[in-house]
């Protein structure tokens, strides 16, 4: 053995790393901030994208990290809990109430009129992201629920694309047409949405019913569960929609599972931001209109929602940084321009229209969705109860499949949903 | 480094004649602690840690964002007496473990005795058949999997070659899990590779005085290599049974991570991983995995006790 350190050296020497290793935490603080969001790699690109430029512009380094919606929620939960709180997260109009009541993100109000300007900022996305009265999250885009069709599969089955007044009884007959012209062998017009539960809202809406009171109750009776999953189970019949075991290949909502990806439907139930996204997914070009209606004339089962939000992390030491950002990030045409509306129409006006005309057609599509949703528009319902996700998946997911798969009757599907929903928002109240 | 050789100085006489229990184990044992360190700090930080402070976690209504609130046998209560889905996954992974330990370890055993018939190229058959062992656990085998019995899969060509319409195997509640019990048997690999080596320690000159006596290779199968294989056998069904309550991977990608359809692949671990990672409902999780643990201890426990009346040691 020719290489030794002797006690002196290897004391100087272990000395200097801890040093170096308490320091570096330090340094990094000062000039870096945590970002963390949920999306895809097209997301991750435009976001990244912005964070580059702010950072040749201001010098601030971003620090980015995401995951897909079903992975970042415990991701974000484990590091709020370990201490360790991104900068700025991602929020889902789901979960504001929640983070916001357990103080682990930070009212914003203070930063308002200074590092953030909000006077071009749409109101009623502002007020969305408000939670007893205190701004919790920034608003990143507006968007509303929206049935992606497949143009072309609808072109050769020689069938007129459903329009804004489309209800769901016309539905048998238009796939009675769809199903003697169709050239592509086990497509079918609809989707089996009955386990969706922005479909369910939607419906619910139309009926002057909603999913959840503000308090946290069912704003909806038996008879209406009833009616929906009596609903699907007539289209089923009718041969509007997809096999049971079809629709069961769709278990996690990827949009790469979804019947108008597999080519198994000629439309799906979504978002309108998803446009972007489902596009790139599929060959067919794609469109998009409104849920059916549930009667001729009924409306106000769509709302404009804040596709997600921007929040602070309580613990961030670099709060008024952080809102800079944010503003930069809303309101700088060169960011939207980056941006574009794949996280939902720009809220804020002066982007809006600075990026309207660079936009895709696809993009253009979804932006005068979102704009000219007329009479099907309703006001924006209260943040969902925190146990709103177990209600929407598994519960409703496996109701719809036990319905489906004839295990249940619709009458028993409706009553259980709601038993089984009732008794999950109880649990959650503790 | 220091010049340093042992038992070579004096020591003092005192020391060498009274040293206590302790001082003589430390001397004999001190230098295998000393390298057993980095084993023992991921030991007791990574594994008993956590294991205990999921025993104390279990006993409360933890979320992951508000600090633990102690509600007593309140979790383990609800398990018990009102919760379906603890029953539906118990079902599901007993079920599971019913047919994909038995069926596992027979395939195997069948692929062993054919095997030890001493063919040319072994080690490359040895090799092939141990590797869906080492991939069936993975991500990659699940999506496989999910395309492979999908309706429009390559099981359904198959079979319609011989005009069968099959289902969608992996999205019908009715079949869902036997996909899944497949795939579980398609990896025994490993336990087939301890058959061999099993099947390897018996002696061959049993075989020869049994042929000489005029026992057919079935009886010879019955009555000498089974019987001096059931130590093997025994070491696979704990193994592999162990293994079976803890399957988590397939059922995780092929059911999207919520036992679809109809709850019909809710595998206990994947239940498990729900309530943790879904809900936010750690206290309860814990719980459960505490549950988990007692069923599989007395599994195990059981084979043990019941192993004396059908697994033969020689000697």
């Amino acid at each position: 053995m020719t290489f030794r350190v002797d006690r002196r050296q290897f004391l100087m020497g272990s000395t200097a790393l801890l040093a170096a290793g308490a320091m570096s935490p330090a340094m990094a603080q000062a000039e870096r901030m945590r970002l963390i969001f949920w999306g895809g790699q097209a997301r991750a690109d435009r976001t990244y994208g912005v964070t580059d430029l702010y950072a040749k512009q201001f010098g601030t380094v971003i620090e980015g990290d995401f995951a897909a919606f079903g992975d970042y929620w415990p991701k974000l939960a484990t590091q709020i809990a370990g201490g360790n709180s991104p900068d700025l997260i991602q929020m889902d109009y789901r979960y504001i109430v929640e983070y916001a009541t357990r103080n682990s993100i930070a009212p914003i109000d203070e930063f308002v009129g200074k590092e953030l300007d909000l006077s071009d900022f749409a109101p009623d996305q502002l007020e969305g992201g408000k939670v007893n009265g205190k701004l919790y999250g920034i608003s990143l885009g507006a968007n509303s629920a929206a049935n992606l069709l497949n143009v072309a599969a609808f072109e050769e089955a020689g069938v007129e694309l459903p329009t804004s007044a489309t209800s769901y009884a016309d539905l048998p007959a238009m796939a009675e047409k769809f199903n003697s012209g169709n050239k592509r062998p086990g497509m079918k017009l609809w989707s089996d949405n009955s386990f969706h539960e922005p479909g369910l809202e939607n419906f619910l809406r139309q009926r002057g019913k909603a999913l959840y009171t503000a308090d946290a109750q069912l704003a909806f009776d038996v008879e209406d569960a009833v009616a929906w999953f009596q609903l699907w189970a007539d289209l089923r019949a009718a041969g509007v929609t997809v096999s049971p075991e079809d629709q069961a290949l769709d278990a996690n909502d990827a949009i790469e599972s979804t019947m108008i990806t597999l080519g198994k439907a000629a439309s799906t139930y979504a978002h309108s931001n998803q446009l972007v996204g489902f596009q790139a997914a599929n060959k067919d070009p794609l469109t998009l209109i409104n849920y059916p209606r549930v009667a001729a004339g009924s409306g106000g089962g769509h709302y404009r929602k804040p596709s997600m939000f921007f929040s602070i992390g309580a613990t961030s030491p670099i709060k008024a940084d952080v809102a800079k950002f944010i503003n930069f990030f809303i309101g700088n045409a060169e960011a939207g321009a980056i941006l574009g509306v794949e996280r939902g129409i720009p809220c804020d006006a002066s982007t809006r229209e600075a990026i309207a005309p660079g936009l895709d057609a696809q993009s253009q599509a979804a932006l005068s969705y979102v704009s000219n949703l007329g009479d099907l528009l309703g006001p924006l319902p209260p943040p969902p109860p925190s146990a709103a996700g177990e209600i929407s998946n598994p519960l409703l997911r496996t109701k719809s499949q036990e319905v489906s798969f004839g295990q249940l009757t619709p009458e028993q599907g409706g009553q259980q949903f709601y038993d089984e929903a009732a008794a999950i928002l109880a649990r959650a109240k503790g | 480094m220091t010049a340093h050789s042992i038992g070579v100085e004096s020591r003092p006489i005192e020391r060498a004649v009274t040293p206590s229990l302790w001082r003589r184990l430390w001397d004999a044992n001190a230098p295998g602690y000393l390298f057993l360190i980095p084993w023992l700090i991921g030991f007791f930080g990574l594994t008993i840690g956590p294991i205990l402070s999921s025993l104390f976690l279990s006993f409360t209504n933890f979320d992951l964002l508000t600090p633990p609130d102690w509600v007593g046998f309140a979790n383990y209560q609800r398990i018990f007496t009102a919760d379906p889905k603890f029953a539906q996954s118990m079902r599901v992974t007993l079920l599971f473990v019913a047919f994909s330990v038995p069926l596992k370890l027979a395939f195997a055993l069948c692929i062993a005795l054919l095997l030890n018939r001493g063919m040319r190229g072994l080690p490359v058959y040895r090799a092939i058949f141990y590797l869906p062992s080492l991939l069936g656990a993975s991500v990659a085998i699940a999506v496989l999997w999910r395309q492979l019995f999908a309706g429009d899969g390559v099981v359904n060509d198959f079979l319609a070659l011989f005009g069968i319409e099959g289902p969608s195997w992996i999205s019908n509640p009715r079949t869902s899990l036997w996909t899944l019990i497949v795939l579980a048997i398609w990896q025994f690999g490993s336990p087939m590779i301890i058959f061999l080596a099993g099947l390897r320690q018996i002696p061959q000159d049993m075989y020869e005085a049994a042929s000489l006596d005029g026992a057919s290779k079935w009886r010879q199968f019955w009555k000498i290599s089974l019987p001096l294989l059931t130590p093997v056998i025994f070491f696979n069904a704990v193994i592999q049974t162990i293994e079976g309550f803890k399957s988590f991977t397939p059922a995780f990608i092929i059911s999207g991570g919520n036992g679809s359809p109809v709850n019909s692949t809710l595998f206990y671990t994947l239940y498990l991983y729900q309530e943790a990672f879904a809900f936010f409902r750690m206290g309860y999780a814990s719980a459960l995995a505490w549950i988990l643990l007692a069923i599989v201890a007395f599994f195990t426990a059981f084979s043990f006790l019941t192993s004396r009346f059908w697994v033969h040691y020689e000697q």
